[in-house]
Formats: C-alpha cells, sequence, structure tokens
C-alpha cells in the first residue's frame, strides 16, 4: 500500500482528483477483482461507511468506481486503504493505469484460457481411453494409468486456469457475502478433490476431463466478456492515449523548448505541428488553418479556423505550424468533457442492472441452500448418488446468466451509441429512449443552425430609420453592433452566435454588470448608468410591429426602455433534419415542434420538414406546460433542444438529448448529447437501444428457463457433472454472445456504406 | 501396449511445448493488436516506417 502515499503529493494528486466544487472532489477509481452485482454491493457498502463519502458509483462491467467526498474529512489515502479493506485493488485512473492494467488482464486470461483449453484436450483423451475400457475390458494397472494421467493434466488447470475463481470466491467469502464465483469454485473443489480421492482408493469413476472442460467453458465465457468490456472503454482509451503527452512551449523570444503538457499554464504560448493532436484547449494566433475535430465530434469534414478561434484538445491540425495560447488544460478541456459523459454513463447503473444484481445474490444462496437439500435427500435415499448430483446442482445452475446479462447488452450499446458521437450520461435513458412514443424539437440550434446577421437598422425618436446591410454600416452603426456583439457573448442562445463575428478583438470589452439571462426570451446588462436589454420584441417592451419575415428573427436592443437598434439574424435548416425527421416518423414516433418563434417562421421550418404540429410563440412556460400535457397520455416523451436555453423542458422530459454544439458538454443537464448534432443519428440510437432492452429480456428469459429446468434435473441426479459443465457453459455463452449481436447489423451496413464511398 | 509408454509421455511434451510457445507469444505482443498489421503493408512507405518504430 506504499503506493497509496504518491497519490497524496500534490503534483501527482492535481492529477487524478478533480475539485467538484468549494468542498467536494471526485476521483474514478480502476478496480481489481469486480466480478459481479455482489462484490459491487459489497464494495459499496464498505466505501458508504467512511466519514465524508457522499456518493460512490460501482460499475462490475467496465471496472470503473466514481466516489465523491468532502476534502475536508477525508483523503484520498483513506479512500484506497477503503477499498483495499473491502477485499480489492484499486488506482486512481489516469491512461497509462487504464492501459497497464487492461494488458494484463488480457494476457493472463489468454494464457489461463489456452493452459485450460490444452488441459480439457487432454483430460478427455485420457478419459475417453477410461469410457471405452468399459467396452473392452482394460487391466487394472493400464486404468490406474490413465486416472492418473487425467490427474496429471486436472492440475495445471484447477490451480493455475481457475485460481481466479477461487481468489474471488474467498474474497467474497471473507466479506460474508455470496458472489457467483462461490458455487463455481465450491463445484470445481469438490469434483477435483472427490476425483483424486477416487483415483488414491482405486474406485471407478473420475471427473477430471468434467473439471478442465467446466474451467474451460467458464474462462471462454470470462474472456469474451473481458474483451466486450475492453472494447467498451476503448473510445475513452483511444481518446485519452490520443493527447500528446509532451508540448513545445515558447520561452523568451522565438526559441521552443519541448515541455511535458502538465507543466504547462493557462495563458502561455505553444506550437503545434502539422499532422499533430493539439494537446490543450487554446486560442488560435497565427494565420489560418484547417483541424479535424471528428473525434470530438464525429463529423468527418475538416472545420476552418482562423486567428482568434478556439482550438479542442485532441483536434488534428491539417496545416502547420501554428501558434497558440493555452486556454484550458487538462480537466478542463472539452475533450475532458467528452470523456467524463462517457465515463459517467459507464459507471452509472441503469435500473435494469441494479435489479440484477439483487436477484444474484439471492439466487446464490438458494442454488447453495438446493444443493445442501440434494446431499440430505441423496444421503437418506442412496448415499452412492449423493456426490454426483449435488456437484451436477452446483454446475449446472447458472448465476452467470443473470449477473451477465445486464452489464453485457448495456456496455456494449453505450459503446456502438459512443461511437456515432451520441454520448449516454444516464444509462436510464436507454429504456426510456426505446420505449418513448413522442419527441419534441426545439427549433432555433437544433433543426437549423449558421444563424448570421442580415440587417440592422436604428431607432431615433422619430421611429425606426431604414434597415442596411451588415456590410454598409456608418461609425454609429458600428459602434452600435460592437455593443451588442459584446453584450450577447454573455448569452449561449444560439442566435447570440450571429454577432460572434462582429467583436472587436482589439479594445478592452464593456464592463457589464448585472448580467441576467432571460431563457428564451433575451439578456439583460447594465452598462454604467445604462440599462441594456436585447432580445426578443416583447421582451424589450415592443409590441408586435417589429420587421416580420419569413427567414429573419428580429432581435431589438433597448437602452433605458427605449428601442435603439433591431436586427435581422437569418437562419437556415440543417441539411440533413428533414431525412432525420422522416427516420423517426418510420419508426412510429409522433413529432412535434416547440419553438418562440414567430408562426410564419416556424410553420416555413416545420412545412419544410413535413412536421404537421407545431406551437409558435411557445414561452418557457408554455412549452412546459404543453409537454406535461403531452406526459400524461404518452409512453414517453423526447425532448430535443440545444442544452442551455431549453433546459427547463428538457429537464422535465423522460429522456432529454441536447446538441453537443449548443453549449459546454460537461454542463449539459441532458441524459443524451448528440456530440455531432446530427438529428438522424436520433432514430439510430432508439434502433439501437431496441435492441439492447430485447436482447436484455430474452437473456434473462433464457436464464430463468435454463435454471427452472436444469437444476431440478440434476438434483433428481439425472445430470452427470460433464453434461452439466457444458449445459451452464453454453448458457454463459450464449448469454455474451447474444449481447453481441447488438448494433451488429448497423455496423454491416455502416461498413458498407464506408467501402462505397471509397470505391466511388 | 508398450507403445502408450512412449507415446503418452510424447503427447505431455508437446502440449507442454505448445504451452511454453504460446505463453512467449503472448509475452512478445504477438496478440496485443490483430487487426492494424493487416493494413501495414498498404500503408506509404514512410508511415511504415514510423508505425515499426513506434
Amino acid at each position: 500500500m506504499a503506493d497509496a502515499a504518491i497519490w497524496q503529493r500534490e503534483a501527482v494528486r492535481r492529477h487524478v482528483v478533480k475539485p467538484q466544487d468549494a468542498e467536494l472532489d471526485e476521483v474514478m477509481l480502476l478496480v481489481d477483482g469486480l466480478r459481479c452485482g455482489a462484490c459491487v454491493l459489497r464494495l459499496e457498502t464498505a466505501l458508504k461507511q467512511l466519514p465524508g463519502l457522499r456518493r460512490v458509483r460501482v460499475n462490475a462491467a467496465s471496472n470503473r468506481a466514481s466516489i465523491l467526498w468532502a476534502r475536508d474529512s477525508l483523503s484520498l489515502f483513506e479512500i484506497l486503504r477503503g477499498v483495499e479493506q473491502a477485499g480489492f485493488q484499486a488506482r486512481p485512473l489516469d491512461a497509462r493505469a487504464l492501459d497497464d492494467q487492461r494488458r494484463s488482464e488480457a494476457r493472463s486470461a489468454l494464457k489461463r484460457l489456452l493452459v485450460a483449453g490444452f488441459g480439457a484436450a487432454q483430460a478427455m483423451m485420457f478419459a475417453l481411453v477410461l469410457y471405452l475400457g468399459m467396452v473392452d475390458p482394460l487391466d487394472e494397472p493400464t486404468r490406474n494409468l490413465f486416472r492418473w494421467l487425467g490427474f496429471l493434466v486436472a492440475t495445471p488447470v484447477v490451480f493455475y486456469s481457475a485460481s481466479p475463481f477461487f481468489k474471488a470466491a474467498l474474497r467474497s467469502l471473507q466479506r460474508r457475502q455470496l458472489g457467483m464465483d462461490v458455487p463455481i469454485s465450491l463445484a470445481i473443489a469438490i469434483v477435483y478433490g472427490a476425483s483424486l480421492a477416487i483415483a488414491m482408493t482405486g474406485g471407478h469413476e473420475v471427473y477430471f476431463d468434467s473439471v478442465s472442460m467446466f474451467v474451460f467453458f467458464l474462462l471462454c465465457g470470462r474472456y469474451l466478456e473481458m474483451r466486450g468490456r475492453h472494447r467498451a472503454v476503448d473510445l475513452s482509451d483511444a481518446l485519452t492515449r490520443l493527447l500528446p503527452p509532451v508540448a513545445r512551449r515558447y520561452g523568451t523570444g522565438q526559441a521552443t523548448e519541448e515541455v511535458a503538457v502538465l507543466e504547462l499554464a493557462v495563458g502561455e504560448r505553444i506550437q503545434v505541428q502539422a499532422g499533430e493532436r493539439i494537446p490543450v484547449d487554446g486560442r488560435l494566433l497565427s494565420g489560418v488553418c484547417s483541424v479535424d475535430e471528428a473525434i470530438l465530434s464525429g463529423e468527418s469534414e475538416p472545420v476552418a479556423k482562423s486567428v482568434g478561434d478556439d482550438l479542442l484538445a485532441g483536434s488534428l491540425l491539417l496545416q502547420g505550424p501554428q501558434d497558440l495560447e493555452v486556454l484550458r488544460l487538462g480537466c478542463d478541456t472539452r475533450m475532458a468533457g467528452v470523456l467524463e459523459i462517457v465515463e459517467r454513463a459507464q459507471s452509472e447503473r441503469p435500473r435494469v442492472s441494479r435489479m440484477g444484481e439483487a436477484i444474484v445474490a439471492h439466487f446464490v444462496a438458494l442454488v447453495l441452500g438446493l444443493a445442501a437439500l440434494t446431499a440430505l435427500f441423496w444421503l437418506w435415499l442412496d448415499p452412492s448418488r449423493c456426490f454426483q448430483s449435488v456437484v451436477a446442482v452446483l454446475v449446472v445452475s447458472c448465476p452467470c446468466a443473470f449477473a451477465l446479462a445486464v452489464p453485457v447488452a448495456i456496455t456494449r450499446v453505450l459503446a456502438l451509441l459512443a461511437r456515432r458521437g451520441v454520448l449516454v450520461a444516464k444509462p436510464d435513458a436507454i429504456e426510456n429512449l426505446a420505449n418513448a412514443d413522442h419527441i419534441v424539437f426545439d427549433k432555433t440550434g437544433t433543426l437549423t443552425s449558421d444563424q448570421r446577421l442580415a440587417s440592422l437598422r436604428l431607432f431615433s425618436s422619430a421611429g425606426a430609420g431604414s434597415a442596411k446591410a451588415v456590410d454598409a454600416l456608418n461609425d454609429d452603426e458600428r459602434s452600435v453592433l460592437a455593443l451588442v456583439a459584446a453584450l450577447s457573448k454573455h448569452s449561449q442562445h444560439p442566435v447570440a452566435q450571429a454577432f460572434t463575428p462582429f467583436l472587436s478583438g482589439h479594445e478592452t470589452m464593456p464592463a457589464f454588470e448585472g448580467i441576467k439571462q432571460h431563457a428564451g426570451q433575451g439578456i439583460e446588462a447594465w452598462l454604467g448608468e445604462r440599462h441594456l436589454k436585447l432580445g426578443r420584441s416583447a421582451f424589450v417592451g415592443l409590441d408586435e410591429r417589429a420587421l416580420k419575415s419569413e427567414q429573419s428573427t428580429e432581435i431589438l436592443l433597448s437602452e433605458q426602455g427605449m428601442v435603439v437598434a433591431g436586427f435581422a439574424v437569418h437562419e437556415s435548416l440543417r441539411s440533413e433534419v428533414p431525412e432525420g425527421i422522416k427516420a423517426l416518423r418510420g419508426q412510429g414516433l409522433s413529432i412535434e415542434l416547440l419553438s418562440g418563434d414567430h408562426a410564419d417562421k416556424v410553420q416555413a421550418i416545420a412545412e419544410s420538414c413535413a412536421i404537421s404540429r407545431w406551437h409558435a410563440q411557445a414561452t418557457p412556460e408554455s412549452k412546459l406546460e404543453h409537454l406535461y400535457d403531452l406526459r400524461t397520455d404518452s409512453a414517453g416523451v423526447v425532448v430535443v433542444g440545444d442544452g442551455v436555453n431549453d433546459a427547463p423542458i428538457l429537464a422535465a422530459a423522460d429522456v432529454s438529448i441536447a446538441m453537443g454544439s449548443g453549449s459546454d458538454l460537461a454542463k449539459a443537464s441532458s441524459d443524451i448529447v448528440l456530440a455531432s448534432s446530427d438529428i438522424r443519428h436520433i432514430a439510430e440510437a432508439r434502433t439501437l437501444a431496441r435492441q439492447a432492452l430485447a436482447v436484455i429480456a430474452s437473456n434473462q428469459r433464457w436464464a430463468i428457463v435454463y435454471n427452472v429446468i436444469a437444476i431440478p434435473l440434476a438434483a433428481a441426479g439425472w445430470v452427470t457433472p460433464w453434461l452439466a459443465a457444458l449445459g451452464m457453459s453454453v448458457s454463459s455463452l450464449g448469454v455474451v454472445l447474444n449481447a453481441m449481436r447488438i448494433g451488429r447489423a448497423q455496423e454491416c451496413s455502416a461498413q458498407d456504406m464506408v467501402l462505397a464511398k471509397q470505391s466511388a | 501396449m508398450n507403445i502408450l509408454l512412449v507415446m503418452i509421455p510424447l503427447t505431455i511434451l508437446v502440449a507442454l511445448v505448445g504451452v511454453a510457445a504460446f505463453f512467449w507469444a503472448v509475452d512478445h505482443d504477438q496478440f496485443e493488436d490483430l487487426d492494424s498489421p493487416s493494413h501495414l503493408p498498404l500503408e506509404d512507405a514512410d508511415e511504415g516506417i514510423e508505425l515499426s518504430e513506434r
């Protein structure tokens, strides 16, 4: 445990602990030895006894635990010690720890699998001789020789290959809890021990072949499960690994020096070469370039950047070298936000999974009870069949099907969605999305994009001036525009983006005070004595006589309650929207459009994507009311919005989907984030979610049917140990393979598309 | 049946050699990446060199 002290050193601690607010810290731990639902419960109960611990989320499928604690009453060291006392090894997560752990786990699993495979094959061959010996009797010394040969090959299988089962079972017994490794280990130990005793006393039946085969098939299932688990973390792993560890920093003058990215500070200047990954979030200082942000957004088109634009960590610089000023580092980068969403979803267990874990603990207790009853029954009736029946009950019962069914399917679907740029922040959303039958879209920033300022007019006491195009402004108008651009920088409404190009970078920013955002309405602020309001006509206090047109939004600026300027902002429909809407309608969803905009504009958008039900000029309150109405008579309502502006109705929806481009990813309050902002992915995500639920249900049904049939047969003594081993192994393999089926059809069609594109 | 006394030690020996060879392969990164080496010949020359150096 000397290692744990290292995490106390401030410099190291900083890279693994994320301060949540003034008093809370959060850390993501990689936990060795998590096997099943019972282990998860055990770790959680142990940690919850620590003082100052606020929240623990453990996920067996990804081997992770996220822990939130009060900084003053608990230290990271004490948490790590707590995890160890619960019988697990934990390491705070950084990229390197993850890599090493996965590599050694994969390697030892492969070796154990192979030894078990070789052993099982040899043991069966020797056993075959014994079985044939019943037809064509062998002499006793030869029989004895083959029994001991069986022992010879089964021994490494039991002591080397099966050692993870024994270790896990021991750990769970030490904690006085029942994991699924307990009956498995018991079965292996009993069969092996009894066969050894029989071989020594010269009895007839030995089961060295059965025990080797049992271990081999179990390891096959575990190996597949491990592969799935590793593939699921592949995405976040690949992201983390892509970040370069070193950067070239400018010292004084033009010379650069190589430093670790960890050593960089905000405000320093670094140089990035063409073809390199950008190590931090930074502002572009030199020239024009394009970057590939596919890893962050799933969009493969390069994005053009010019001086003053933000470049994101993890994106690929296509033209260089370029100089950047460091804006955000480490866990503050946008990429860390994406990672956090993925990791949070993986370490949070959905309802279905929590139910599965509760079942496993009961199931294991039940199986042990039944085995004891079987033993008593046969001892009383026919002691010679006692051993075989007890072993068969222990071997044939398969808690794995329950324990694996949910995590395997959920992990798989999360990974598939993440690959499409659909980040699921709350795993319950998968179930809700599959069941939903209504979908409500916000218009601005969701269905439309490219906010562009088209014209401006000044108001005087005499009335409205004439509208002028933005490229023909006089100084007065230009200064008003600069003021509005500075003010709109504080708003997160998509329309505010229209003013970003008019920010004057050189002068000092006006010092606004008392900035207040009104969701969906506008923004107000004080500049010295001047009370400024910027937003829709109703918000600034003007009735509906403003400019009206089908494709533009009128934004007004008022000072001391008097309207001083009006701006026409154009927007256009995203090109992929009609197709996305069509796909959703094809799935039988009823689609609605809710917007705070003018009726004629909303109608134009609704008609262009063939949405028949729309509501215009909705306030946040009326949107919310409408949503509650919808929810009373539907199975589930999905709301798609831009994240911040629609926060209230997103929070009230059964499933909320936020567009990734809208606002800061990590802060998004939604269940699902569309990093690509492409609504076509919603239909795809729903298909995958439905598949996952179907697979979970069929896995659980299968597990129940299998156990209900197999256990009574085994207790009755009709199942030989080798048949039991086969049945149990095949049933857990089936569960894992069934989950791997999710998304297979989509994967294939996606590959076809890529191939078609390449050959075109 | 005396041939068994030769054949059985031989099978066990072969199995041991197989296991040892496999362990060596696992420890020497032979199973780390089963997908990308098949693309290596298709890469441009300089990229190929870069990959092998890594």
